[in-house]
């Protein structure tokens, strides 16, 4: 901005609190941004930029060059007519408190209007602030908030103090936050608690600066690369790689002040432990970093972040500390581990009789029993042994009641493979085991193997049916049992494994198991399916238009998925064919004819050939025979849809001919419904194989 | 300050540290309990009616299902809590806690010490709060928490609640491995000295045989019904209620529930059920307590 001058200055407001939780931060800085923007904007006071900063005590913002003189409002209120009666004179001075000569007459495009004008004096940055932190403090909202002593005010957690300065001087000024509790507006700061210090800020240009010599770095970028950079300065010249993690990252930014990245040591006789258990133990109880050699192998090592600036004495210290608590919760795994191999499968199946799935679709045992009731019809459409398959399902859900993963729940599956691979079940089953809780999420992996992907389908399916069945289907935003993530699994899996097994053959046998006979169950589970299906097909082939066109053609849910998938693979790569473009407009014209006639009877209806009185119409119904042979002998098979699409095309001149010489509204009934009739059935016929007037042109 | 840092000092030291406070210093309650918080002088005296109230008092503490035979080095059913209630919650808490540190020998200074989220609930109790768990070189050595609600009622003022573990404390100040080489009375061994090991490790081995296998279960779902069915009957009477024998009715009902559940007889959709029992009873007793029961 160029024509700066003393009416504009800079602005730093800070929230100091007791630690605010890591996961809370970021949202913060945006909150903040947020309310004061919409504040000064509601106060029409300018600014020209602004910086935002959050970590476990300190949440701030320092707005650049913002106005601190409001520019006066004026304020016009529109009266009566000139020429309206007294009353209605009357009544605006009246509840306006003005006297006839504080009015003015000004025209308007309607005419003559009283008008009263009046001029609201802007006021000064600092008589305004007071509010707006009002507005703001009042206006936070936090996922989990608290009351401390007396207040009503809730916040993260307590809220000790509020700097807020304008131009380098402070405001003066409060905030309510409880009965007869208020919060001063103050220059001043805290430290890292290792200086422990009341800092006083007397230049806002030297904030970061200043609380960074205290060991404070308020900006989470900062923290987030200094943590990165101290890693490769520690890791790299030794080969060696975190195994990365962003979402620990981020709350371990969200944990410290002044990061300080440490290596401690893993004692050897953990190493044994598989990895995801030593990581997961590290992750979650200890916010550790696990570390990888150049083979992909965990080292026995553990990387983490302390909230201190180094110092050799200390570090050591901190080190030892946090080696002995790791050595404390790995005890615990590794008896967990030992406990868990000296248990059976037979145990963990007999205590799954007890474990409720949900109220109303029995126990986990009893979902095991269904899924491998399902595992034989669906055994030979993954092209994997039966046998493997029950065998699988009957084991898949035993560790949940293992003493690992009841320790660490997000262990499931992984430790039944492990567990399944110790007691001597073949790899293919416990690698079945292992993988069947993925893909977890559209972008997450399948499972490697065919078998864990019957499994992961299986147990996916029974559930989706299941709550389907007692009522428990999404509505709305609401999704509390994760159905929706659910379906794209299941969906995922038939695309990508280009299954031949249709939509009704997949939901059919968990109906079953379920004993539900219900119609529109069915139908809403269908469509449900359908909806996940367009999603998947559009993500992988890029044109929603042409897979809306085949989910919409008859008997979708007939059509096994490999067919469904190869007929939008094919009609996607026609769509650029200008003879298949030709074929497209006559569909459509086609369809808009039966449209306008409002000939939408469904049963097939009889052409009459006998009436025929052209070459046109004995052409396309000869055509449509013979295409309709085609559909009979080629049109399940995946391999044939180009083949089809080309026996469609070559239909384009008879249509085209029909409709350059033959007038369908015939003044003859019977001709006129007859050609109709030929038409719809040639339509109808269409529509087996695509709802055409989907695609774009 | 500290001379020692035997166990048996770290007790003494934070005692004379909350004593001087201003916090009334309480003995343990007389009935097992899971936790410090169900010490009556927590539960019920943070509901009123005084709007002051500080106290400090050690509780043991039992947990049937964390006994380990006294096999693992870290994991007791049986354990002893330091338990602070300052009501209202002060200005420096924070800053008070940590020099609590400081004088038993743990200067904050020297470690990593860390605030991490930990919200607090206890569904027996209807009772929430929101807080961290301290980690001091990634070893959680208390539990610090804000109470918003007791009995399902709101605490008003809201009061602060500091709970040390005092073995893992005193294993992290003595820089020992396991629990049971804990120096007791920093008396050297050749003199008598006991290590926590001497006192607690034939317990540990004989109520961990006790809580897992040998508890008559007959008798202890007979035991809950009849605390229960006291409890009720004690404040039948809504205008002259015994609020306080009620609570220590449902302390013992919630023992021993948790008894229960580490014999395994407690089914996935029963327990539900029995928290929500235990629950009533708190609550009931949370309202004689506060003179609210004909309301």
């Amino acid at each position: 901005m160029n024509n700066m001058n003393l009416s504009r200055g800079n602005l730093l407001l800070e929230f100091f609190s007791e630690e605010i939780p890591a996961r809370m931060q970021l949202n913060s800085e945006r909150q903040l941004e947020n309310l004061f923007t919409k504040s000064l904007t509601q106060r029409n006071m300018a600014f020209e930029s602004f910086k935002t900063y959050s970590g476990p005590r300190h949440l701030s913002i320092v707005i650049k060059n913002i106005e601190l003189e409001q520019k006066d409002q004026k304020i016009e209120r529109k009266g009566p007519r000139f020429d309206a009666n007294q009353k209605a004179i009357d009544g605006f001075l009246k509840s306006n408190n003005l006297n006839l000569n504080e009015t003015i007459i000004k025209e308007t495009k309607n005419g003559k209007f009283y008008f009263h004008s009046q001029i609201i004096k802007g006021q000064n940055i600092n008589e305004i602030l007071p509010d707006i932190i009002d507005e703001i403090v009042n206006g936070f909202i936090w996922p989990k908030s608290q009351r401390w002593a007396n207040t009503d005010l809730k916040w993260a957690r307590p809220l000790r103090n509020i700097v807020l300065l304008v131009n380098d001087n402070p405001v003066k000024g409060k905030v309510r936050i409880g009965k007869d509790v208020f919060l001063n507006f103050t220059n001043f700061t805290f430290s890292h608690r290792h200086n422990d210090k009341k800092i006083i800020i007397n230049k806002i240009e030297n904030y970061e600066k200043l609380l960074e010599d205290h060991n404070v770095i308020l900006d989470r970028n900062k923290r987030s690369h200094k943590i990165i950079n101290d890693t490769s300065n520690l890791l790299d010249k030794e080969k060696l790689k975190l195994l990365i993690d962003k979402s620990l990252l981020e709350e371990v930014v969200g944990l410290v002040e002044f990061p300080n990245v440490l290596i401690g040591s893993i004692s050897k006789k953990f190493m044994k432990l598989p990895r995801e258990v030593l990581s997961t133990t590290m992750r979650v109880h200890q916010k550790y970093f696990s570390i990888t050699n150049k083979e992909d192998n965990l080292e026995s090592k553990f990387l983490f972040v302390a909230n201190s600036i180094k110092n050799k004495k200390r570090d050591i210290r901190v080190i030892k500390g946090n080696e002995r608590v790791l050595k404390a919760r790995l005890s615990d795994a590794n008896y967990f581990f030992e406990n868990d191999i000296s248990n059976r499968f037979e145990n963990w199946n007999e205590k799954l009789k007890d474990v409720l799935f949900y109220e109303g679709l029995g126990s986990l045992h009893d979902k095991t029993i269904r899924m491998a009731n399902m595992s034989n019809i669906f055994a030979k459409a993954f092209g994997v042994k039966s046998e493997l398959a029950k065998q699988a399902t009957l084991l898949s859900k035993a560790d949940l009641v293992s003493e690992m993963v009841t320790e660490f729940p997000e262990l499931q599956g992984i430790m039944g493979g492990h567990y399944a691979k110790i007691k001597n079940k073949s790899e293919e089953v416990s690698k079945a085991i292992y993988d069947h809780y993925k893909p977890k999420g559209v972008s997450d992996d399948l499972p490697e193997t065919k078998l864990g992907s019957l499994l992961s389908m299986l147990d996916k399916i029974d559930t989706l049916v299941g709550f389907f069945t007692i009522g428990k289907k999404p509505t709305g935003s609401k999704d509390p049992f994760a159905l929706r993530r659910n379906g794209f699994s299941i969906v995922q899996i038939l695309v990508n494994l280009k299954l031949n097994i249709s939509l009704n053959e997949v939901t059919n046998p968990p109906l079953k198991e379920h004993v539900c006979s219900s119609k529109s169950i069915k139908i809403s589970l269908i469509n449900f399916m359908i909806d996940k299906l367009k999603f998947v097909l559009s993500n992988q082939y890029n044109r929603i238009d042409v897979v809306d066109s085949v989910l919409n053609a008859k008997i979708v849910n007939d059509l096994p998925i490999n067919l469904i998938s190869s007929r939008v693979e094919s009609i996607s790569k026609f769509t650029k064919n200008n003879d298949f473009k030709i074929f497209l407009s006559n569909f459509k014209r086609i369809n808009n004819i039966l449209k306008s006639e409002k000939f939408s009877n469904d049963t097939e209806l009889q052409v009459n050939i006998k009436i025929f009185e052209t070459i046109e119409e004995k052409n396309i119904y000869n055509h449509m025979n013979s295409f309709s042979i085609v559909m009979e002998e080629k049109g399940f098979c995946v391999k044939s849809q180009d083949v089809l699409i080309k026996s469609l095309i070559k239909m384009n001149q008879s249509i085209s001919l029909f409709f350059d010489n033959v007038i369908v509204n015939h003044e003859h009934d019977n001709i006129r419904i007859n050609r109709l009739i030929l038409l719809k059935n040639f339509h109808n016929l269409m529509l087996k194989f695509s709802s055409f007037d989907f695609i774009e042109d | 300050m500290y001379e020692n840092n035997s166990f048996q000092k770290i007790i003494t030291n934070l005692q004379s540290f909350w004593i001087d406070q201003g916090c009334v210093l309480l003995q343990p309650y007389d009935s097992e309990v899971g936790a410090g918080t169900f010490h009556p002088a927590t539960v019920l005296r943070v509901l009123g009616p005084d709007p002051i109230w500080k106290a400090a008092y050690v509780q043991p503490c039992r947990r049937p299902t964390d006994g380990r035979y006294g096999e693992n080095p870290n994991r007791l059913q049986h354990y002893y809590q330091f338990q602070v209630i300052i009501q209202p919650s002060p200005e420096d808490i924070q800053n008070l806690y940590l020099e609590s540190l400081n004088f038993i020998g743990l200067n904050p200074k020297d470690h990593d010490i860390r605030f991490v989220e930990d919200d607090w609930e206890s569904p027996t109790l209807g009772a929430s709060g929101l807080g961290w768990e301290i980690w001091c070189d990634g070893m959680e050595i208390s539990q610090f928490t804000y109470f918003q609600q007791v009995g399902g009622f709101d605490v008003k003022p809201v009061a602060s609640e500091i709970t040390y573990g005092l073995e893992r404390l005193a294993m992290f100040i003595q820089k020992i491995e396991n629990v049971y080489d804990l120096d007791w009375d920093g008396v050297a061994k050749n003199m008598g000295g006991k290590t926590y090991g001497d006192i607690f490790l034939q317990q540990e081995k004989e109520f961990s045989k006790y809580n897992f296998e040998k508890s008559d279960t007959c008798s202890l779902f007979k035991q809950f019904s009849d605390a229960e069915t006291e409890c009720k009957n004690l404040l039948n009477d809504k205008k002259n209620p015994l609020a306080l024998p009620a609570y220590h009715q449902c302390i013992k009902a919630s023992h021993i529930f948790n008894l229960l559940d580490a014999r395994g007889v407690i089914s996935v959709s029963e327990r539900q059920s029995y928290i929500l029992r235990v629950r009533n009873m708190a609550r009931s007793s949370c309202l004689a307590w506060m003179g609210k029961l004909n309301e």
